[in-house]
């Protein structure tokens, strides 16, 4: 096929540039182009939530400091950093003759007012800077010790505050003062190596260069939300790098001599969720998983290898809990798939097969479209499940609309089937999901003591041993007894053309400032 | 008429009330919209502001009568997700959309039209034999699948098509930059033509074979054996009498057509990247962004019932035996 | 829409409705075409009812050491993958068995929710006319100027994706038409001659509406019925590729079509080839079998479908 038919192809492309002198533009080499799935909606830094969304804020904003690829801190903005004796006061001082994109100089008090700005509770930011890195640290207020020195304070010690406070997006004071709220949404006056040139909503944003690091003059990111458009526009020269590839088109991306796909074992945690709330423990099935060898037993039921394999197409990071396994617990090791060990373990555990098989009816809900092969995942999970003798229940949702909801709630389950972002900076910030039981992000209402109880001694030690220690302590309760059934860390799958050199991230972080041509 | 114009488009205006009611209480009936709105950490107390901030905490009625109050004063509200003027971000997208229906149903009309005629005057060959078939398979093929194999052959393997995207041709247009205007147009209808076949195929279809039947049912008519009897050519006795007559059918679906393209929009501009209204109003309901929904249904309702009137004035002066009569939508 | 008048049929007989079948037959099999979509159907029709018991495996069994197997490889315990696997290792042609059910049964459920709402409200609409006719057909101006595909989406967001719901909301897309056609011929029945006698003869309204009229009415509808259920299958798969159809374990000829998207690029032509056809020649044979009946019933029909 691909033989005989590129002559066609050629006469074909070429009679037809000829005729209409249109649209055949080979990609030029001052342009990169990158294909995202989903849309994005706002440029405003405090409502900013989208991996997606955020991947572009990247390039038009800086931040003080950032995490490499391997969670190695990189200066930005800032060139140093000094922490108060106590640990709530973060000192950042900036580099000098730092500017915004309209010729502002960017001083501590922009700085300042940034991160005041987003916390201000009379602009109802629900982005992830709020949203997430503020309500994580215990943000208080920023105040500018002078023209280059920045004090961020903080409510308690916290030992991932730094990694956190790199994901806030700078920008100057004056030009965002003028600016409605309305207008910085559309229009954002950046502090980073791109500036905004265009964007036409659930077309395409346009980056132009203003400064390095940048290797590219423009940035184009199309949004392509099909996957089978995404991958031929790729392999069709349109795209350099595509994100969200299914596995299914892994094959036909590498054999089209064009383009790769580099598949990255990224660190977002797929788990089965257990929901161990009140109500729902008066659920058919409720009562089953709040035993924790019931959750142990069930362990051994789903063959996470085979469904990674054979779904994703690869051989995914096993999870042994919640922790990005370089910085896990090393004496886990993940459960093997036995599902007679299961089935005994169910059996002790007094849930037997009653005649028609079944031990107990338990209702699994999922979200659809969001994760690499989602919808499958969770109906080979069901079926392993099934095969154990439980008879599951299981409703896959909309997302949006129907799922997030249940979230905020913290009310789906008693199964519920989802990811949750981590990072490879530091153990304690994969944790931190389940600080608190009560916590927005405690979707499982999971209370062991064991863990909870060990969580001030973590915050507060400054001994390094000390706290790896606590650590692999509350590891092993949470891989034992812990709420989660662990599967893997979500394999990312990027398409990239031929034509440039650059290497995804483990992280979901899109960033081309470093990418060239070959 | 002009009596008859003013009450339908008083009618209108309680079908647009209608409109917005029913997709208010279709968005509303899936519980409290707020967690939508609120960060995954929020707190009790966030969730309870946002909450009275966005009015959610209103009665249902309240928050429809004074949507209705804003609306009799022009405002259509904040886009929940967006957070900018609802019937801006709408109006951004319509262009797109129309460009790409108005070609769909050019498409559909005009090859509808020389097929459906092929096929009548030569009733029972394996003209009218074949285009009947293709027709009818182009009635069966999914939006969706058709698009996605026009990308694979024609974008991919042939590459005589663009994959994806849009050049904006309207939006020039409108802003009075003629110039871009016009020398994107050529790349506007390079970049429409698959998802424009894809929009269009199922109608295309169906109208081929509605101009044949209806063509043939006008050639059996004796003003058209008269015509013939007396010599007059084969030709004209087509153009003149036959297809005048057989047009009136096709006419009276444009308007509905409209409506039915727009569905079809939703998919297609899924599978082409095309950033249109449907896409748009998609992912709005999924948000529940009720004010964007609502400002894409009443832009949308107001243009189909534009529309249908049109279409019957139209028709009053095409078929003068039509008598304007009650003044149904 | 302007309104394009029909003559109303006579009243039906028994006497005459042997002969009607008789003339059926005749034209039905002089035709061809339509003998060829009624065999079709017949064929679906069985599937849909003994897919059960035809079916070589459970449709929803995975095996995800077999899936995306070519047609005719060997499945599990030595059985045959006729048409190939799909991407979880389920068999194609138990899928597409028990898909005839879900499809079919969501195809003519829906044009009977639509039809049953839609006749009602004409009939009531055309007999009574004055307020309540205004009402009536202000609902339907409201539905139609709103593209069904959004009202669809709407609902189906909300109450969640099933099949029952999805039966109510293509149903509900389609009662206008009905309702629309079944008030013009209401309309000009009410005045005529055998109307006037059932009347005189101190029938109830009831009774005029359901028994004297309705069956004067029906014959043109199942032209139309016919058509629809083949648009009420295309939309059933256009939801399905939204994420909005059936539940991802329950299969139909729509979601199956849907879930072969990603593996085109790939490829693996038996996923999306073998629902394509099953959709394709049931629309057929619905669309032959409409343009047959509405050929029989009446020419004039012609324009309003």
């Amino acid at each position: 096929m691909k033989s005989h038919g590129s002559l066609i192809r050629t006469i074909a492309a070429g009679c037809l540039c000829a005729v209409l002198l249109i649209g055949c533009v080979e990609q030029s080499d001052d342009t990169i182009v990158v294909g995202l799935s989903a849309d994005i909606t706002t440029f405003e830094p405090g409502m900013i939530s989208s991996r997606d969304n955020s991947n572009i804020a990247r390039h038009i904003f800086s931040s003080l400091f950032a995490l490499g690829p391997e969670g190695e801190h990189i200066p930005e903005l800032a060139h140093t950093l000094d922490v108060t004796e106590d640990g709530t006061g973060y000192i950042y001082t900036l580099n000098e003759g730092l500017t915004c994109h309209d010729g502002e100089s960017l001083t501590a008090e922009d700085v300042a007012y940034t991160f005041n700005r987003i916390a201000d509770p009379v602009n109802r930011f629900t982005g992830n800077a709020p949203g997430f890195v503020f309500t994580s640290i215990g943000f208080q207020n920023a105040e500018a010790l002078d023209e280059l020195r920045v004090q961020i304070n903080i409510e308690r010690k916290n030992p991932i505050a730094f990694g956190l406070i790199t994901e806030i997006n700078v920008h100057c004071k004056d030009s965002y003062e003028q600016m409605s709220l309305d207008e910085a949404a559309t229009s954002p006056i950046g502090s980073g190596p791109y500036k905004l040139a265009s964007w036409t909503r659930g077309s395409e944003v346009v980056l132009e260069k203003v400064r390095e690091p940048a290797n590219f003059e423009r940035i184009v990111w199309r949004i392509i939300p099909e996957a089978s458009t995404r991958t031929a526009e790729l392999i069709a020269g349109n795209a350099d790098i595509i994100t969200n590839v299914v596995p299914e088109q892994v094959d036909a991306i590498n054999e089209s001599g064009r383009a790769e796909v580099q598949i990255v074992s990224g660190t977002r945690r797929m788990y089965l969720g257990y929901n161990l709330s009140e109500e729902h423990a008066a659920l058919p099935g409720g009562d089953a998983i709040q035993d924790p060898d019931v959750r142990r037993a069930l362990q051994y039921a789903v063959d996470v290898s085979t469904i990674c394999l054979q779904l994703l197409g690869v051989e995914c990071e096993r999870a042994t809990g919640l922790v990005n396994i370089q910085n896990a617990n090393p004496d886990l090791t993940p459960y093997s798939y036995d599902p007679q060990l299961a089935e005994r373990l169910l059996d002790e555990a007094g849930w037997p097969r009653d005649d028609e098989g079944t031990r107990f009816a338990i209702r699994m809900q999922a979200g659809q479209g969001r994760y690499v092969n989602d919808v499958n995942v969770v109906l080979a999970i069901a079926q392993y499940l099934e095969d154990v003798g439980l008879d599951i229940e299981l409703e896959l949702m909309e997302w949006a609309s129907v799922y997030t909801p249940l979230l905020r709630e913290r009310s789906m389950g008693p199964l519920f089937f989802l990811g949750t972002g981590g990072g490879l900076w530091s153990p304690i910030y994969d944790m931190t999901d389940i600080a608190q039981v009560g916590s927005g992000t405690n979707y499982t209402h999971w209370s062991d003591p064991r863990w909870f109880d060990r969580w001030p001694d973590l915050v507060n030690t400054d001994d390094q041993d000390e706290q790896r220690a606590i650590i692999n302590e509350m590891l092993e309760v949470f891989y034992d007894d812990g709420p989660w059934l662990h599967m893997y860390f979500q394999p990312d799958f990027y398409g990239v053309s031929n034509r440039i050199q650059w290497t995804a991230r483990r992280d979901e972080y899109i960033e081309v400032f470093e990418a060239t041509l070959r | 008429m002009g009596a008859y114009i003013v009450r339908r488009l008083l009618q209108s205006i309680i079908v647009v009330i209608g409109v917005t009611l029913v997709s208010f209480l279709a968005l509303q009936a899936g519980g409290d919209p707020t967690y939508l709105f609120v960060s995954e950490r929020a707190s009790a107390e966030e969730i309870e502001a946002t909450r009275i901030a966005l009015g959610f905490d209103r009665p249902l009625h309240e928050q429809y009568l004074s949507f209705v109050a804003d609306l009799t004063r022009g405002d259509f509200g904040q886009s929940l997700s967006y957070r900018q003027p609802a019937m801006e971000i709408v109006l951004e997208a319509l262009p797109a959309t129309i460009e790409l229906t108005f070609f769909a149903m050019l498409l559909a009309l005009l090859l509808a039209i020389p097929l459906g005629v092929l096929a009548a005057i030569n009733r029972g060959t394996a003209w009218d034999g074949s285009i009947t078939t293709v027709s009818m398979l182009g009635q069966s093929i999914p939006s969706f699948w058709m698009g996605i194999m026009m990308i694979l052959f024609f974008g991919l393997y042939i590459r005589l098509f663009p994959i994806s995207g849009h050049v904006p041709f309207l939006t020039p247009l409108i802003a009075g930059d003629f110039g871009t205007a016009f020398s994107n147009l050529p790349r506007t209808i390079y970049h429409l033509v698959l998802p424009g076949i894809a929009v269009g195929t199922y109608s295309l279809a169906r109208n081929t074979r509605l101009v044949r039947s209806s063509l043939l049912e006008v050639l059996e008519q004796d003003y058209v054996r008269t015509a013939r009897s007396k010599g007059i050519p084969e030709l004209r006795v087509l153009v003149s009498h036959a297809l005048r007559n057989a047009w009136l059918p096709v006419v009276t679906i444009i308007g509905l057509e409209f409506g039915f393209l727009l569905g079809g929009v939703v998919v297609v501009e899924t599978v082409f990247s095309y950033p249109g209204i449907g896409r748009l109003l998609f992912a709005a309901i999924n948000q529940r962004d009720i004010p964007l929904v609502q400002a894409g249904v009443i832009l949308l309702a107001s243009i189909f019932i534009l529309l249908n009137l049109l279409v019957d004035l139209i028709y009053v002066r095409l078929d003068p035996r039509v008598k304007l009569a009650g003044g149904r939508g | 829409m302007t309104e394009v008048q029909i003559n109303a049929e006579a009243p039906q007989s028994g006497n005459g409705f042997r002969a009607e079948m008789r003339r059926a037959r005749r034209v039905m099999i002089a035709a061809r075409w339509p003998v060829f979509a009624v065999l079709f159907l017949l064929v679906a029709a069985i599937a849909a009812t003994l897919g059960g018991l035809l079916a070589p495996f459970d449709p929803n069994r995975q095996n995800l050491m077999l899936r995306l197997a070519d047609p005719m490889s060997v499945g599990p315990d030595g059985g045959l993958f006729l048409l190939g696997s799909d991407a979880l290792g389920r068999d194609v042609f138990s899928r597409l068995l028990y898909g005839a059910r879900v499809s079919l049964t969501v195809g003519f459920a829906a044009i009977a929710v639509g039809g049953s709402i839609g006749i009602t409200a004409g009939l009531l609409s055309g007999y009574f006319g004055g307020w309540l006719d205004d009402a009536i057909m202000r609902l339907g101006d409201i539905q139609l100027a709103f593209p069904f595909i959004l009202l669809a989406i709407m609902f189906l967001v909300v109450l969640g994706s099933g099949v029952w719901n999805l039966i109510l909301v293509l149903g509900i897309g389609q009662w206008v038409t009905y309702a629309r056609i079944v008030r013009a011929d209401t309309l000009s029945l009410r005045e005529k001659e055998f109307v006037e006698a059932a009347r005189a003869m101190g029938d109830s309204t009831l009774s005029i509406i359901f028994r004297t009229i309705l069956p004067n009415i029906l014959a043109p509808l199942t032209v139309i019925a016919s058509f629809n259920v083949a648009s009420v299958i295309l939309s059933e798969a256009a939801l399905s590729f939204l994420g909005l159809g059936v539940p991802p374990d329950v299969p139909t000829w729509g979601s199956m079509l849907a879930e072969s998207r990603d593996t085109l690029v790939a490829n693996k032509w038996w996923l999306a080839i073998f629902p394509g056809l099953a959709i394709m020649l049931t629309v057929l044979s619905f669309n032959i079998l409409g343009d047959w009946l509405r050929d029989f019933l009446d020419p004039r029909l012609r324009e309003r479908t």
